[in-house]
């Protein structure tokens, strides 16, 4: 160091010019690199790495967009097989009321059974099992009670009507009471269960937000 | 005695190295040439990060334009999953449908002359078990896919063996005519016993109960 300094000093020395040049192209040199190259390097590589994230995800997109159709037609299919499903036995509140639901769909069995409905009860609904990955809409089983008098040949006749006619109804529960002073009338307890729009569950992502 | 003398009549400055590459010359010609060679290394640093975030702003606008067609693709797809796992829910209902009409219409011919039933009964389910509680998670729905159905007989048996006859019927109970929806048809122990409550003239009716299991309803 004492020595470059008294180079520096010496104004006739002839090596004071060169390493004055020499100092100051480093001093220029590491500026360049620190200042220049290596942010301008690393704004390079940045833009490279989003070129590839967003070139990658413009290639799902072109696949994505080029089996629309195929896409189309799979989600009318399932919505097709979905709306049959539902209108084959969805049971929907009538007013409000399922079990008047439940009356007006069992009243013209029951009828041609010759089971005398007296009273109709709406039970709580119960949930059914979900599947994985859940729907956001779900479903569950919502029983209706029946109460009513008849033969056992009538109450049976009214149940198997039931059944064949409407496919998603099943028998929840039924209770055939023999009474004393009528030994050929019945008194009976049949509960049929439905599938029925159940509550909304709430998607994971906008669970979260909340 | 002998004495050399030296003059030095070269100045220090004049001194000229045997090397025809003076350091003195190079070292800030060397310099110069690396900043300069650094400086052109910068330039083409920031054109090539130009140019990537023109190629960059290129493919975002390509995204941008097919951004609709793909949102249509998407909320197709939602759609179709959603229906899809709806029918997965129905599904697990329709596979656990239980049809009792052709056991109750098959049952008379099974039952004795000598046999009065006074009740039958298929009991409601049982409300689904609690899901395990778990902390800010509402349960939705059990993930049982299992329930149990049962089927009670209650009457009387007369005659002269009021015995044999609940044994025929427990016996057709449990034939093939059945068994497609009863798995097991049992007397419950105290189940079978004297009707003491009706007075002398019915010493001989003994009331009866029996308990059958169903095929489980299988939700799955």
């Amino acid at each position: 160091m004492s020595i470059s300094l008294d180079i520096l000093k010496d104004r006739h020395n002839p090596y004071r010019l060169t390493v004055m040049i020499s100092a100051a192209a480093m001093i220029a040199a590491l500026t360049l690199i620190y200042f220049g190259i290596l942010p301008a390097r690393d704004r390079l590589d940045a833009a490279r790495k989003e070129i590839g994230q967003a070139k990658s995800r413009l290639v799902s997109m072109q696949a994505a967009i080029g089996g629309t159709d195929r896409q189309r037609q799979k989600t009318d299919s399932v919505r097709a097989a979905h709306q049959k499903l539902l209108s084959a036995g969805l049971l929907t509140p009538l007013l409000g009321s399922y079990a008047m639901r439940g009356k007006q769909l069992l009243d013209p069995i029951a009828r041609e059974a010759g089971f005398i409905i007296d009273g109709v009860k709406e039970l709580p609904s119960q949930p059914i099992r979900l599947p994985a990955p859940p729907p956001e809409q779900l479903y569950a089983r919502q029983p209706v009670e029946f109460t009513g008098r008849g033969a056992y040949t009538q109450i049976v006749a009214f149940v198997k009507l039931t059944e064949t006619s409407l496919p998603l109804a099943t028998l929840s529960s039924i209770k055939i009471l023999g009474q004393p002073q009528t030994p050929e009338k019945h008194k009976a307890l049949i509960a049929f269960e439905w599938p029925a729009v159940g509550e909304k569950r709430q998607p994971a992502a906008k669970a979260k937000d909340k | 005695m002998k004495a050399s003398l030296h003059f030095n009549l070269i100045r220090k400055e004049e001194i000229l190295s045997p090397s025809p590459v003076r350091l003195r010359v190079m070292l800030p010609i060397l310099s110069l040439l690396l900043v300069a060679a650094l400086a052109v290394w910068w330039m083409l640093a920031l054109t090539r990060a130009h140019a990537a975030n023109q190629k960059l702003a290129a493919v975002n606008a390509e995204i941008e334009s097919l951004s609709r067609s793909h949102q249509t693709v998407l909320s197709l797809c939602a759609e179709e999953k959603e229906l899809s796992a709806s029918l997965r829910q129905i599904g697990f209902y329709t596979n656990a449908l239980t049809r009792f009409g052709g056991l109750l219409s098959g049952l008379p011919e099974h039952v004795p002359a000598d046999i009065q039933i006074t009740e039958l009964y298929v009991p409601p389910p049982a409300p689904p078990p609690a899901p395990a509680p778990m902390p800010g998670v509402k349960a939705a729905a059990p993930t049982s896919t299992f329930e149990c159905v049962s089927l009670r007989l209650a009457g009387r048996a007369g005659g002269d063996a009021p015995a044999d006859a609940v044994d025929s019927l427990l016996t057709a109970l449990r034939k093939p005519d059945f068994t497609n929806l009863i798995v097991r048809a049992a007397v419950p122990p105290g189940a079978f016993r004297q009707e003491a409550a009706r007075g002398q003239g019915n010493r001989n009716t003994l009331l009866f109960e029996i308990q059958c299991d169903c095929v489980p309803r299988r939700f799955e």
